[in-house]
């Protein structure tokens, strides 16, 4: 038996009963259909959500402290806690931000740069099956939970062939990648492009004209064009309500402007909607890494930057010239000192606009680092969403919403 | 044949038929431990890739509940934040015994990378914990890897022994 | 003799700094582009701003804090720049006591992105922009929290990331990295009471901290050990795990079949 603390029992209806007929339910912290930490208070009218108060923080970790209380380099891996589905995203979102603060952007050599868009677009692939994975399961499609992670753990293979990790690749650096693709990775890749579209056709056939899959999904969640800007919506939850905006093609960075893509749009607003999106941009993603694959052989193997004042110098200059060495070993111990000023990057991450602001004051430490993560808006979304919808539909909405806590909380 | 009267369950008696009942308990509750989801960060997910497919938990008869009075052990996987702190004693509270607690990941063993003001520092502050996990994130070997151990644990027990009171009240 | 810590910054810095290092400053760029000329000229007639210039290809505007709502409201209704995707503040209180407040516009139809930044006292309160952005709720709310910052008019203000009984505005620059007392014993304080803190004990915040004696927090490094072993005993080692498993085979390495990951 245990001893008693100092917890007192917890009613999870708070007010069961009231006098207007209307009930008050707790949805979480601890739910398994809430894709984290989500903790809704539903104000409820029989099946009818009246009001709901999204309640949120519980994952937060204080990376924006730690953000400004390590190094530039150092900081990086924990970007990968953030938003933990799509590492890379959040590594490249961050590098990206330094790189422009440093203004060494255009200095990355050509071939990181398909390196960093092989692994960003390989990663929107494993985001988006697991999405449809934990989405279908929360609907109640068990098998399509199963199917999409086993597609999905040879995209992580390929993650691991290259980097070493399955979740937390830390793949891309300040200035480049740390490595090139390991030999045999493209044969690999191209034997997983070949068969993921039959896949995809499989969920889409499991899914797409399923009558229950459809009957939960259609008219549910509807946001219309006026509320998703008020909400500052980005990626996919834009692009459902009908608005064309990606910012891998309306504000390009790396090669996104040398590939041919299209940006899938849906006029539906509903999670429909959304879930057509969804499939139909890993169909993208695998156009852009076939066109990525010969583009990665016709370039120099360079892997880094050249910056010296920022940039440590390749492993061979390391090794033989002194001025490298010492260069380098400032770098580790004290870390790169960018010049004052601010700078805000955005990136579409397979979330939305994930953009990183740092204020610099010239130190080894940002004096400021907010983290832009598109599912803190996708969240508060909810408290006008939600109201008028059934306690059914509250799975299907938190699911086609696509949040990630780690980077809601940060 | 004893000629004074012994209660064999207090005193510990007839060690040939309670080793094989124990035995033979022990088999069942090693090999159905039901786990009580406790997916709090990255660890979930790998928690997750553990029960689908390619690795396929439910060979070990690890069955994942979301409600804690049918479960037998809690994976906390992922980062305890002194938000959540209250909210899995609650839980764990209203586990049935016996219980057993995996703490999975850096995170939920000692804080991890993040040693800020939100993060707790162990969930073991919080918790007993039985088995610590390590890695960031563990791979779902590892933490099938954790429930063989706990497995092997759990088979010195014997059925009338109570569970200890662990070290946090 | 203790060495003296500052106690209004207690943000990390770096232990060497050259003396006769000078940062280096990111140019503040005059606004060349059309577009954002046009944006200017056009504000120019709602609100007197103070500054405005192209920092790293984004228009960066200086204005008044009392003119937030107006600038906002003008922008969004005027030049199209529709959408807030980021606010927050800095915390300058150290050098200036003040916060400054950024707001970060994007005109999608433009493509365009804009920073309108502005400065308060410490106990100065700023009016929300709730009415005109919506996503400006959370925004602010977040601000409050991490900072303490009082926005007035805002609909619900009320912490939003941290616990409600928190102590302390974590992002400020007073605030240590490893929180305050209240913040380190915050959960014990919450679940088992203030009187427990002595057996829980204080938390173990070195990193670089690895205690081989330990048998009762980890495992002995490289072994598993029982609970609490005697640290001098011999470490068991576990090959097998199932040998006193009953009706479980032993797995074996030269039996087992091993597929092919491509199939």
């Amino acid at each position: 038996m245990q001893q008693r603390n100092r917890l007192e029992p917890y009613f999870e209806n708070l007010a069961f009963e009231r006098d207007d007929n209307t009930m008050v339910v707790n949805f979480g912290p601890q739910h398994p259909s809430a894709h984290g930490q989500l903790r809704l208070i539903l104000e409820m009218e029989g099946e009818q959500i009246k009001k709901a108060h999204p309640d949120i923080g519980y994952l937060h970790r204080g990376m924006e402290k730690m953000g400004e209380n390590m190094i530039y380099n150092e900081f990086l891996p924990t970007t990968d806690r953030m938003d933990y589905i799509a590492a890379t995203a959040n590594n490249y979102a961050f590098a990206l931000a330094v790189e422009r603060l440093l203004g060494i952007e255009d200095k990355v050599p050509r071939r990181a740069k398909v390196i960093r868009m092989m692994l960003l677009e390989l990663n929107r692939i494993i985001s988006h099956l697991f999405w449809l994975a934990t989405h279908a399961l929360d609907v109640g499609a068990m098998s399509v939970f199963l199917y999409c992670f086993r597609e999905r753990e040879y995209a992580m293979d390929l993650m691991e062939d290259y980097c070493g990790a399955r979740l937390t690749h830390s793949a891309v650096r300040i200035g480049g990648v740390p490595l090139d693709l390991p030999p045999g990775w493209l044969d690999h890749l191209n034997v997983y492009l070949q068969k993921l579209p039959d896949q995809i056709k499989l969920y889409e056939g499991l899914l797409t004209e399923n009558r229950i899959w459809r009957m939960r999904l259609e008219e549910v969640g509807v946001i219309p064009p006026e509320m998703a800007k008020q909400w500052a919506c980005s990626g996919i939850m834009l692009r459902g309500s009908g608005i064309e905006y990606d910012i891998r093609k309306e504000e390009p960075y790396e090669l996104y402007d040398e590939v041919d893509f299209d940006i899938p749009v849906s006029d539906r607003c509903d999670s429909y909607g959304r879930y057509l999106l969804y499939m139909e941009e890993m169909r993208q993603s695998i156009r852009i890494l076939r066109q990525l694959i010969p583009m990665y052989k016709e370039t120099e193997p360079e892997l880094m930057a050249h910056a010296p004042e920022y940039i440590s110098a390749p492993k061979e200059d390391i090794m033989t010239q002194n001025y490298s060495l010492m260069q380098h070993f400032v770098l580790v111990t004290q870390g790169m000192r960018p010049p004052v000023g601010e700078v805000y990057a955005p990136t579409e991450s397979p979330k939305g606009e994930l953009g990183f602001f740092i204020r610099s004051e010239g130190e080894p430490y940002a004096y400021r680092m907010k983290i832009r993560a598109p599912s803190f808006w996708h969240t508060g979304i909810l408290q006008d969403l939600l109201p008028g919808h059934y306690l059914a539909d509250v799975v299907t909405i938190i699911g086609s919403t696509n949040i990630v806590f780690g980077e809601i909380d940060r | 044949m004893a000629q004074h009267p012994m209660n064999s369950v207090a005193n510990a008696g007839l060690p040939v038929a309670l080793t094989t009942v124990d035995k033979l308990v022990n088999w069942g509750r090693t090999n159905s431990l039901w786990v009580l989801t406790y997916g709090l960060a990255c660890c979930a997910i790998e928690m997750m890739a553990s029960g689908a497919s390619r690795y396929d938990f439910d060979r070990f008869g690890v069955i994942f509940r979301a409600s804690p009075r049918q479960a037998d052990v809690m994976i906390v996987a992922g980062t305890l934040t002194k938000k959540h702190a209250e909210f899995i004693r609650r839980l764990y509270d209203q586990m049935a015994e016996p219980k057993w607690v995996i703490s999975m990941g850096s995170c939920a063993n000692t804080g991890g990378m993040f040693n800020t003001y939100a993060t707790v520092q162990g969930v073991d502050r919080v918790i007993p914990v039985d088995i610590y996990l390590p890695g960031c994130a563990p791979r779902p070997e590892t933490l099938q890897y954790a429930v063989m151990l706990l497995q092997k644990k759990l088979r010195k027990r014997t059925i009338f022994q109570k569970q200890k009171p662990k070290r946090l009240v | 003799m203790r060495p003296y810590k500052p106690k209004d910054n207690v943000q990390k810095k770096s232990y060497y700094t050259d003396r006769f290092w000078v940062a280096p400053r990111i140019p503040e760029e005059s606004v060349e582009d059309e577009v954002y000329k046009a944006d200017l000229e056009s504000l120019a007639k709602a609100v007197n701003y103070k500054k405005a210039y192209i920092m790293r290809g984004q228009l960066v505007i200086i204005i008044d804090a009392k003119d937030n709502v107006a600038t906002l409201k003008h922008l969004k209704e005027e030049c199209g720049y529709e959408v807030l995707s980021e606010m927050s503040a800095i915390d300058y209180l150290a050098q200036d006591g003040e916060f400054e407040i950024f707001y970060q516009l994007l005109a999608m139809s433009k493509r365009r992105r804009i920073r309108v930044k502005c400065r308060i006292k410490e106990n100065e309160a700023i009016e929300s922009v709730e009415p005109i952005f919506r996503s400006a709720d959370w925004s602010e709310r977040e601000m409050y929290d991490m900072f303490g910052i009082k926005v007035n008019n805002h609909p619900n203000l009320k912490r939003i990331l941290m616990p409600e009984d928190w102590v302390g505005y974590p992002l400020r620059k007073t605030y240590p990295l490893h929180g305050d007392e209240a913040a380190q014993w915050y959960e014990v304080d919450k679940i088992f009471g203030k009187e427990y803190r002595d057996i829980i004990g204080p938390e173990q915040r070195d990193p670089a901290y690895v205690s081989t004696t330990d048998t009762c927090n980890f495992a002995r490094i490289h072994h598993e050990v029982p609970r609490c072993a005697d640290p001098n005993s011999e470490p068991e080692k576990i090959e097998v795990f199932n040998d006193d498993a009953l009706l479980t085979e032993t797995f074996d390495l030269k039996k087992a079949k091993i597929v092919d990951r491509n199939r």
